[in-house]
Formats: C-alpha cells, structure tokens, sequence
C-alpha cells in the first residue's frame, strides 16, 4: 500500500508525451487487431495482446526509472557574461535499481546522464552562457527519458533553480599593461635576489635581459622591496562606458585576486576595498551595478 | 561468486542488438524462401560479415539488382496476375519486397524508423504462414526477444540487463495477456481469405468411394486426420466408428455412394439407443466435405447437414482446420424404415459377377429364414474361410472380387471384407451397404484426449435387419493377420517409450490448440456457460488467476533485485537496509568498516555488528571466503537483525 502510494506520487510529478512510435504502436495494433478479429487468428491474438500490455507496461516501468531521481545544485560558481560556465548539478537515484537513458535537459541544453545505479549519484557539469551581467537564475531543469520503449517520452521537473549572479565579462586591457601605464612600481629594489619568470606584470626595467638573450623571459627579483602602493582603480577611467568599465574592472579584480594584490576601485560614490570585501561581494557589486 | 562472475556486462552496439532481431524474426520466414531468395540472403550478410563501412550508392545499388533477379527467379512460373489471388503467394511477394529494402537500408548502417520497425512486419507476415502450437512457442519467444533486444538498446547495449528488464516487463504483461485473452469479445468469424484462394493441403484416407484395386486409399500413415476431446471419459475400443461416406453402389472395381441428384425421402430417425456422449474435434483439411461422427450420431453438427444415412457434410469442402462440436448414441445399430429407391439401391448385386458367392449366399438364404441368423451365418461362412487380413494382398481378379476373395486369393484388408461381405449379404437377400470412415485406435489416446490418424481409415459394412442398420465389423472375420504386415509395422512402429512420449506432446499439443489456438467465441460461450453451472469454477479460474499473477510477481522480484558486486555485500543487505531505516545513511567514501564503526560509537551494545564488521573484513580483506566464516556471517546478521 505504501509503495503503491509512493508510486501514485511519482505519478503525478511525471509528464508523458506520445513519440512517433507510439503512433507505430497504434497502428501496428489496428493491423494486429485486424488480422486478428478479421481472421479469427489467435496467435495473432496473442502477438497483439502482447503488443498491448508491453505498450501499457512500460508507462508504469518508465515512471518508476524517472521518478525516483532527483537533482541538487551543489554550490554557486562564478559565471560570467558571454562566457561558458558549468553549473555543477549531484544527481540522485533513490531507488534501488539503476536507472537507464535519462537526460537532463533544460530549454536548450541536453546532458545525457545514460546509466545510474540505484542508490547512487553522479554529478553532472550543466554548460551555461549567460548573455548578461547581473542576478542570475537558471531554471526549466527537467528529467527526460525514453526508457523502456521509446513511445513516450517521460519527463520529470526539477523544482529547484539555480540562482547567483552573473558578473561582467572580464575584458580590456591587462593588469599588466595597466601598471604599465601607469608606471606605478611594484616596489623599491635594494639588493638583487635572483631571477623569476616573466609574467607580464613586472616593470620593463626589471626584465633580465641577459636571460632573454637566451631565449627565457626572466626579471629580478630583490631581497627588500617595498610593497607597492595599494592598486587603485577608478570606475571613471576604466573604460569608454558603464559595460567596458564593468569588464575592465572584473578583469582587473580576477587578476589582482590570482596574484594575490591588494586593490580598491573607486566607484561613483562608494569605494570598495579588498582587504574589506570578499572578491566575490566585488564583483557581485559590480555585476549588478 | 561465479555466478555474478559469469554475467559481466556484454555490450553490443545498436546495430549488433538490430541485426540479432532480424536474425530470430527471419529465422522461420526463412524456411519459406525459395533458393535463389535465400541466396540473396546469403549474399548479404556475406557482404555485411566483410564490410564494416556504410556501402556506397554502386554497392546498393548492386544488391537491389541482385534482390529484384532473386525475386524474379524465386517466383518465376508461379507468379502472375493469377497468381496474386493466392494469399500466401502474395505475402510470400511482400515478404522478398521487405527482404531486399531491408538489405539495402542495413548496408547503408544508418539505422531509420523503417529498419526499427521491419521487424514486427517480418513477424506480423510470418503469422500467415505458420500456425501451431510451435509457432505458438516461437512467437512468444520472439515478443520476449524483439523486447529484450530494445531494452538492451536503451541499456547502452548491456544484454544481461537488458534481460532481467526484459523478463520484468514480460512477467509484468504476461497476466494482462491471459486476462485479455480469455475475455476479449471474439466474433465468429470463419478464417478469413480476404478474397485470395486457400491453399491446398488435405488429409488422405478417405475420399468418399472405395477401390479394391491398386486405387485404393490405402495410407499406413502416422499423419493425424482429427484430434477428438471427449466430454467424459473415451468409450471402449469396440466403439470408436467415426462415419465418413455411404457406399451403396457395387462399380465392379469400385464402391460409390448414391448420386446426389437422386431425392430420398426427407425422413429422419435419430439414434435413440446406446450412451450418449459429447465430444469435440478438430478435423484436419480434407478437401472434401464429410465431418466424422462417431456411430451413431444423434445430433446435426452446426453448419452441417445430417442426411437419413447419418452422414454429415458441409456445404463446401474443408480447406482449414474445422472445430465442431458433437453428440452421439453409442451403438451398432438404429432404427431407419427404408423408402423404396434405399431399399433397391441396398440390395443390387449382380450374380453374373460372383457366381461362386451368389451360390453359396443361397445356401444360406434357404437354410436361413430369419435375417438375423442369416446375418450371422454370413459372419460365420466368412470365418470359414480363413481369410487373411493383409495390407500387401495379392491382386484380386477386379471383375469377379468377391469370388476372387473368399474363394481364391483369401487376403485383403477391410475395403475387401466389406466390399465381399456386402455382396455376399445382399445376395442372401439383407438389404446392406459399406460404411467408410476410420476406426480409432486406443493406443493414441490419453485422458479424454483421442488422435485418429490417417491409417485409421476403415471400412465396414451396415446390414439391415429388423428395421434397424445394424453394423457388422466385417475384418473381424478374418482368421489370421499377415506375418509380412506385422513386420512391416514393427519395423514402421517405434519404440513403446518415443510412442508414449509422442503421445503426450501431441496431447500437450492438443490441448494448447483447443485452449489457445482455436479458442474462440463458443469456448468463450461454453466457459462462462461452465462458469454460471459451476461456482467452484469460478473461485478456482480465479485463484489460477491470482497465482500467476503471484507467479510473476516473484519473477519481476527475482529480476528486479538489485546486483551485487560480491556475495558478502549480497549478504549484508538485510542488516544496511535496517541500518539505513534507523537513519544511518552511509557517507559518500565511506568504508563499511567506518560506517559500522560510526553506528558501533552510538551503539556500544550491538556486539553483533562488531563481530559483522570483524567476519566482513576477514572475507574482504584475509581473504577467508570459507564457509564457516560465511556461516558465521550470516549468524551475526541475523543477531543484529533482531
């Protein structure tokens, strides 16, 4: 009783939808069905009654291979605009059998999930492009199977959404070149320490040319140097308009954060400091300005 | 252990799971096809054998010449505008059409909704043309295999998979099918043609005249005629005379029944003596129109008509297998008042053909006043004779048969008995005539179950005395049975043992084709008739009903179980899936050991668990996959169990 309960409730959270072989089966059975009664054949009888109770059969089977899944977006990932992200989403299979050629689907992605066993999961990488900055909700996520025969398809809704913020596509100028430009220090030399690989942000002056006249682009490196005044870019000067400046900006930021610089930007009538904001409230700040 | 070692998963690619269900389906069209046809087959599947890359236009187009000549060749001289008309002909042209577009489509490995749905029309064509119980066995089998193969399609070609599901859905259709089956509303309909002509196959053995010559139809076949379930326990063997034919007319060289221009007197006496007794048949095609019934019929046969002989005929001859149902009075004679035209046509001899026998017949008509008697001296003067029943007679002298039978040659089988003994009695003044039909055997019988095959056809004789035909088993006269004979159906005979288990299939086969193969709106009639008579019945019909749905219910639990990657794990189910019940649920890589451990912590007490978790990592880990320690294993679940 409880697992014919269980089962209405899968049931309802299913949706079917007749294939074309499901119009294959419909007419296979007028043939059977013709030949049969026409023809007073029972094994004909019997290949369409057959027909039949497979053809009915496999709704409820469908139902408990789908229904029994279920979805869970694992964490927020940092997405960008015009730029392909993959929403990590755990799959589960509650039931004790595996289940067969399911896929996960949305309005204009499909992820083949194939086989999961029972009582298993298996996590799947959604692939996303969102087209614009700001808060970002993803949703229409749904189960789809053809699984047993192919005469419908069943498909299962995912309730949850996946919701965060898609932040300005990171382009423009390089934090390199920007230091560049502005000729601003990484800090005073004393003492030269050693050589370390070129990474396109030291100044020109502390390239060692000796090495690159060996074919490797190396830059000293000095016992004491004094830590460069604090990054500090203004909105106003970052680019032609509000887009460019919010892209330059994220760049900026996504660098200094992998070279682990400490930066402020100046934004019309807030300043927003990396030592006191996290780099994600930074960019969430700039992906809804 | 080996068990599960056994069913790795065995992967096929679509195409692989396509070509194995074409294969099963062709399998019994393949009988069917004619040898240029069946070349072609050949022929491609050579080519798909060697060519693994989709074939080129030249290629396909190659093939379909190749299928166009096999077809041309495969029906040349039996197939024209004429020749449409024949069913079987026609779907034997669908079939070769489908072959060669099938071909051509499978060398292109690009899989279309025509190649996924050919099969079933392979399938649905080769019901045409076989029909048994065989068949019966075939298709289902193939259902389960088309099913299987397409599960193992959507199962990334796993067929061991495929298979459990497979058998999941058939057990989870099967008792939809028989519920459908039994009560689906069925209309009488006979076999249809749909307007193309039948085929010709006919059982031999009796065509409605008797030749005592090298005509004669004598078939020592083993090839059933008709197949008869009775009501109530088989009579004896002394009464299982199945009427054919009345011969009434002496042709010198052959016996004929009256013309049918001729118009007797339309006057009926149904049999009122003897037990009566219900039975069914199914009668083979004969091509002719005479139904069997055993002596004495006493009521008409839906859509057949009963004459005053008790002869049953259709209107038209049997070309399918015929169901009817039947009722007798079992005994050797009835009543009839003989109209004047029967009574002349009973008693015409010629006296000029048998001298010898007409002398002696009058003999016995002076020395015999009463009919009776003189009936019963004719038996004796026969016995006199020491006649010879053989199958291999010598040949008689065909314009003087009686005289050449009792008097000379002294062997026949029973068309000579009868044909002499009518003769001979007709002479003596008994209006008489020679009955043909067949003569059962016990020996092919089981339970209520009777099989009359083609040497059963008989011959005896039916003399009129008091009012009454009364039957004579004119072979009984004879005084010995020929050596030569004997030996010779020995030697065709086979051994007791394949004789009994013969005798079982074809009743196993009788009884799935009078339940399942030709069940149809009268079975349904008689059940639900049987039904309102018999409550018991329909508590038993029921219970049947709920077993097998009991039965695949097992089966589906059997097949959906899940799979273990050991027999340990298999073992430990019990006790996880109770652990998961009080709410442990095992981490993501968490080792069993740690998650016995983890329940173990906030349950110090459940020693039981400790000594699992001790045997687990013994089997797992040391390797001890002894019995005692799987013994003791399973003792320690079940104390943690409970």
């Amino acid at each position: 009783m409880k697992s014919l309960l269980k089962f209405i409730q899968i049931h309802r959270s299913i949706k079917q939808h007749a294939t074309r072989f499901s119009l294959v089966v419909v007419i296979l059975l007028f043939g059977l069905f013709m030949e049969a009664y026409m023809h007073d054949f029972n094994l004909v009888y019997i290949t369409l009654f057959f027909v039949f109770s497979l053809a009915f059969s496999s709704g409820p089977i469908g139902v408990l291979n789908i229904g029994n899944l279920e979805a869970d977006f694992l964490r927020k990932i940092r997405l960008f605009a015009h730029q392909e992200g993959k929403i990590p989403i755990s799959i589960t299979n509650n039931s004790k059998t595996t289940s067969w050629s399911v896929s996960l689907h949305n309005d204009d992605t499909i992820l083949p999930l194939a086989k999961l066993e029972g009582e298993s999961s298996k996590i799947l990488h959604f692939p996303v492009t969102p087209d614009k900055r700001g808060k970002f909700t993803y949703g229409n996520f749904y189960f789809e199977s053809k699984y047993p025969l192919s005469t419908a398809h069943l498909s299962k809704n995912i309730a949850q959404r996946y919701e965060g913020f898609v932040y300005p596509e990171p382009k423009g100028k390089s934090l390199a070149a920007f230091l560049q430009e502005e000729e601003m220090p990484y800090g005073e030399e004393k003492e030269f320490d050693g050589l370390r690989a070129y990474d396109g942000s030291q100044r020109l002056s502390h390239i060692h040319w000796a090495s690159v006249a060996k074919g490797e682009m190396a830059v000293k490196i000095f016992t004491q140097e004094t830590h460069t005044p604090k990054l500090a870019f203004d909105f106003h000067h970052a680019g032609s308009n509000d887009e460019a400046r919010l892209s330059q900006l994220c760049l900026w930021v996504l660098e200094c954060e992998k070279k682990h610089l400490p930066f402020s930007i100046q934004m019309p009538g807030k300043k927003l400091n990396s030592s006191k904001e996290s780099i994600d409230d930074i960019l969430q700040i700039l992906s809804t300005y | 252990m080996t068990y599960f070692k056994s069913f790795q998963p065995t992967k096929f690619s679509p195409l692989a799971l396509l070509d194995m269900a074409y294969i099963v389906i062709l399998l019994p069209l393949l009988l069917m096809l004619k040898i240029p046809m069946l070349v072609f087959v050949f022929m491609v599947l050579t080519i798909l054998f060697f060519k693994k890359t989709p074939a080129k236009n030249t290629l396909i187009m190659f093939v379909f010449i190749m299928g166009i000549l096999a077809l041309y060749l495969s029906l040349y001289g039996t197939f024209s505008f004429r020749g449409l008309s024949r069913l079987k002909l026609f779907l034997e042209l669908l079939v070769y059409i489908l072959i060669i577009v099938v071909s051509m489509q499978r060398l292109t490995r690009v899989i279309n909704i025509y190649l996924l749905i050919s099969p079933m029309l392979f399938l649905a064509l080769s019901l045409f043309f076989y029909y048994g119980m065989y068949m019966l066995i075939y298709v289902v089998f193939e259902i389960f295999f088309l099913l299987w193969m397409i599960l193992a399609h959507h199962m990334e070609g796993d067929v061991w998979e495929g298979f459990r599901s497979g058998m999941v859905m058939f057990m989870v259709s099967l008792p939809w099918v028989v519920v459908l089956f039994i009560f689906f509303p069925r209309i009488s309909f006979e076999h249809a043609s749909y307007g193309f002509k039948g085929e010709n196959i006919q059982r031999m053995g009796h065509d409605g005249t008797m030749h005592l010559d090298s005509k004669a139809l004598l078939v020592p076949s083993n090839r059933i005629v008709m197949e008869v379930g009775f009501d109530k326990d088989i009579p004896s063997s002394d009464l299982l005379y199945f009427r054919g034919s009345m011969l009434y007319i002496d042709k010198i060289d052959h016996w004929e029944p009256l013309p049918s221009y001729i118009k007797r007197e339309n006057k009926m006496y149904y049999p009122t003596e003897g037990t009566n007794v219900d039975y069914k048949v199914t009668l083979y095609p004969t091509q002719k129109q005479w139904i069997y019934l055993l002596d004495m019929p006493s009521m008409t046969v839906r859509k057949s008509s009963l004459d005053r002989d008790l002869i049953s005929t259709l209107e038209k001859p049997i070309k399918e297998p015929l169901h009817y149902a039947a009722s007798s009075s079992l005994s050797l004679r009835f009543h009839d008042v003989l109209d004047s035209y029967t009574l002349q046509m009973s008693s015409a001899f010629s006296k000029e053909q048998n001298p010898l026998t007409y002398k002696e017949a009058q003999k016995l008509k002076t020395a015999y006043l009463s009919i009776e008697k003189r009936a019963k001296a004719i038996v004796t003067f026969f016995q006199d004779q020491s006649l010879t029943y053989s199958l291999k007679p010598e040949p008689l002298d065909i314009n003087h048969s009686t005289d050449s039978f009792l008097f000379d040659t002294h062997q026949g089988y029973c068309v000579h008995f009868a044909s002499s003994f009518v003769t001979m009695a007709r002479m003596a003044g008994i209006p008489s005539r020679i009955v043909t039909g067949y003569k059962a055997d016990l020996e092919n019988s089981m339970k209520n179950y009777l099989a009359v095959k083609e040497k059963d056809a008989h011959a005896w004789a039916e003399l009129y005395i008091n009012e009454h035909w009364v039957r004579f088993e004119t072979t009984a006269t004879a005084s010995s049975i020929e050596a030569q004979s004997q030996i010779q159906q020995l030697k065709e005979s086979e051994s007791q043992l394949s004789k009994s288990i013969n005798l079982y299939l074809m009743y196993a086969k009788y009884q799935v084709e009078t339940w399942i193969l030709y069940y149809s709106n009268i079975r349904q009639l008689q059940l639900l008739q049987y039904a309102k008579e018999n409550p018991k019945f329909i508590v038993t019909f029921v219970m049947s009903i709920l077993a097998l749905i009991l039965f695949s219910f097992l089966v589906i639990a059997h097949f959906r179980r899940p799979k273990y990657s050991s027999e340990t794990l298999k073992l430990l189910q019990p006790l996880l899936s109770a652990l998961k019940k009080e709410g442990y649920l095992r981490k993501k890589e968490e080792t069993l050991h740690q998650y016995f451990l983890r329940y173990l912590n906030d349950h110090p007490d459940k020693t039981a668990i400790k000594e699992v978790d001790r045997c687990y990592e013994q089997i797992l880990y040391a390797g001890d996959d002894s019995k005692e320690t799987k013994k003791e294993l399973k003792l320690f679940i079940r104390k943690s169990l409970t």
